[in-house]
């Protein structure tokens, strides 16, 4: 009973995954640079809704041909649980599906701090509501192909009055590969066992591929039976859609407020996050940003918290440190490979100049797809106890400095010597717009959803 | 101010399905601590095995639950003749979340818990939510001096006292 080391994994041989039947956006990273578009469509008439779920499937990218460069782009699709309802999903498979996926992210609102500015009512529409059904992720690698492949997306439902586009967000890559705060981010993401992706140093032990996909055995040796049928599950999985708003100049003010020179405000900005701008880890880079290192896949995840446990190098309430302790916990309860989740992140609106201190009003921020076979056990734990909780770190109720909710009163905590440092009153830098919990499905999976009997309504 | 909450969920019973958070469904909460109790049977004879048991394990055991650093307290109390036992602890609101990571992690030391129960499945048992669900008894009043204080923070609170009155002492010399 004193063994802690990672939960006992049966001896089963792992089957290779079936890359031609899983969505590319599950294991594979989106292209760089990048444009594209989320559009979520509302179903009024299940037939119709088939017909152009139909129509879209030939677009939609496996997880085997993501690179093939004749593609102009490429699709993603995903529901809801409203979406599966509208689509005339039998009744005994709708409620095979897992409590929180049913009951929606809003509902979950007290389990993510989603309170104050990111509560549920201050969604944007259909964010929260029942007319979320079907959301879908158009990736090109610029604007034309965008353009195209949006036109394919059009014909698949423009003579369907059945069906009816109630969102659209277009996305792209910020100057540099930048979040638009100025930070290089989405460096990480877990190393799934079997999905045949580059692995770079310091991506960790492969993780099971059942923690992220529905088929395969997951850390526990299990194999997911809910939810119903088998065909609909296989290869399946879910993602938390999170759409966040960004307030750069909040971020740039307080740490004009809280530094006295340029170079100590990028010290606490890299304090914050875990990693300078270039994406330089504080851990290997302590003192100054180091853009050769931040640049260099080979090395910009190459570490762990070993040499750092009392955070003096990257604090414990780091941003990085926080979402992905990697060995940090090491010396706890704390089955980490079970809070894993898969990472696709894309950017909106324009960056705030630089230099501006003051907001001008627009749009900006980040659309995270956060996938994982176990929401609860992922998103919901990593969002609920690392994230928006300190106790796990011995920080009381401290939050994440830059996607917490404190509500404009949270504090910050930077281990020094001889006495740490705690900065207080840091405004809430990251508000939620809208988010939702979605099941996205394999590609036969997509068909049998497509071509499910009509007595079905 | 400590103040006792009614849990504003429906009780165990009315159908609604078995899980980690069905710990959350019953039991009250004073501020972020919460009360659980089940009352379950014992094997015949299991109430002796497990005072044995328990006794000698009690040290290893500990080891383990100061790990998890979210159980204020726990107690094994036998009744009815060693019949049933009663099972009542308070915790912090995180350790529901941390379930999982328990049973993946030291699942030893709780069955070695509770395996003189009748019909106990094993932790690793997908069944064990159920079962717990049928034996847990909601607490009709929950007190906690520190509603708001976990048990990380009172351990952290009493090293930091105990340096600074050995600073005082030192101050003082």
């Amino acid at each position: 009973m004193e063994a802690l080391s990672a939960p006992t994994i049966l001896a089963n041989a792992v089957p290779a995954l079936d890359v031609s039947d899983i969505q590319a956006t599950v294991l594979r990273p989106r292209p760089s640079p990048y444009k594209g578009e989320y559009f979520i469509v509302r179903i009024d008439d299940a037939a119709q809704g088939r017909e152009m779920l139909r129509r879209l499937i030939p677009h939609v990218a496996p997880a085997d041909d993501w690179w093939v460069p004749t593609l102009p782009g490429w699709l993603a699709v995903a529901f809801t649980f409203q979406g599966l309802k509208a689509l005339g999903v039998p009744q005994t498979s709708l409620d095979s599906f897992p409590q929180e996926f049913r009951e929606g992210m809003a509902a979950r609102a007290s389990i993510l701090n989603d309170v104050g500015n990111n509560a549920p009512g201050n969604w944007e529409y259909p964010f929260g509501t029942s007319d979320m059904h079907v959301a879908i992720a158009v990736y090109a690698k610029d604007e034309p192909s965008l353009e195209t492949v949006l036109e394919l997306a059009r014909q698949s439902h423009q003579d369907l009055p059945g069906t009816s586009v109630v969102y659209r967000l277009k996305f792209s890559e910020l100057p540099g590969g930048r979040n638009p705060f100025g930070f290089k981010d989405g460096l990480h993401n877990p190393h799934v066992e079997g999905s045949g992706e580059h692995i770079h140093p310091g991506y960790g032990p492969a993780i099971k591929p059942g923690e992220f996909v529905m088929g395969y055995p997951d850390e526990l040796g299990e194999t997911a039976t809910s939810p119903e049928p088998e065909v609909l599950r296989r290869n399946g999985t879910f993602l938390a859609f999170r759409k966040f708003h960004t307030r750069v100049a909040a971020f740039r003010r307080y740490l004009r407020e809280q530094a006295s020179s340029p170079e100590e405000e990028e010290l606490i900005a890299a304090k914050m996050v875990g990693r300078w701008r270039s994406g330089a880890p504080l851990v290997l880079a302590p003192q100054r940003d180091d853009a050769n290192l931040g640049g260099d896949l080979g090395r910009n995840n190459a570490f762990n918290y070993e040499e750092d446990m009392k955070g003096l190098k990257c604090p414990f309430s780091a941003h990085i440190r926080r979402v992905n302790p990697r060995d940090a916990l090491k010396n706890e309860i704390v089955a980490i490979n079970l809070h894993h989740f898969l990472r696709r992140g894309t950017n909106y609106g324009p960056p705030l100049p630089e230099g501006a201190l003051e907001d001008d009003g627009e749009e900006r921020g980040g659309v995270f797809l956060l996938i994982g076979a176990h929401l609860k056990q992922q998103f919901e734990f990593v969002q609920s106890q690392w994230v928006t909780n300190g106790d796990f770190i011995n920080h009381g109720t401290e939050q994440d400095p830059i996607i917490g909710n404190s509500q404009g009163d949270g504090t910050f905590t930077i281990p020094k010597l001889p006495v740490r440092r705690r900065l207080h009153g840091l405004p809430q830098f990251v508000e939620v717009r809208g988010g939702e919990y979605c099941f996205m499905p394999g590609l036969r999976a997509l068909k049998w959803l497509a071509e499910m009997p009509a007595e079905a309504e | 101010m400590a103040t006792t909450t009614a849990a504003p969920r429906e009780t165990k019973g009315t159908g609604t399905k078995a899980s980690p958070s069905g710990m959350k469904d019953q039991g009250l909460t004073s501020g972020q601590a919460h009360e659980f109790a089940v009352i379950l049977p014992l094997k015949p004879g299991g109430g002796q095995r497990m005072r044995d048991r328990l006794k000698e394990s009690v040290t290893a055991g500990t080891k383990s639950l100061d790990k998890m650093a979210t159980l204020h307290d726990l107690r094994f109390v036998l009744f009815d003749n060693d019949t049933r036992v009663l099972f009542a602890s308070t915790y912090d609101g995180s350790f529901e979340q941390y379930i999982k990571d328990f049973a993946t992690l030291v699942p030893d030391l709780i069955d070695n818990e509770f395996q003189e129960c009748e019909g106990y499945p094993g932790v690793r048992s997908p069944e064990i939510w159920e079962y717990i669900a049928l034996y847990q008894n909601e607490a009709i009043v929950f007190y906690s001096a520190y509603p708001d204080v976990t048990v990380r923070q009172v351990l952290k609170g009493q090293r930091v006292l105990k340096a600074f009155e050995q600073l005082l002492d030192e101050a003082s010399s």
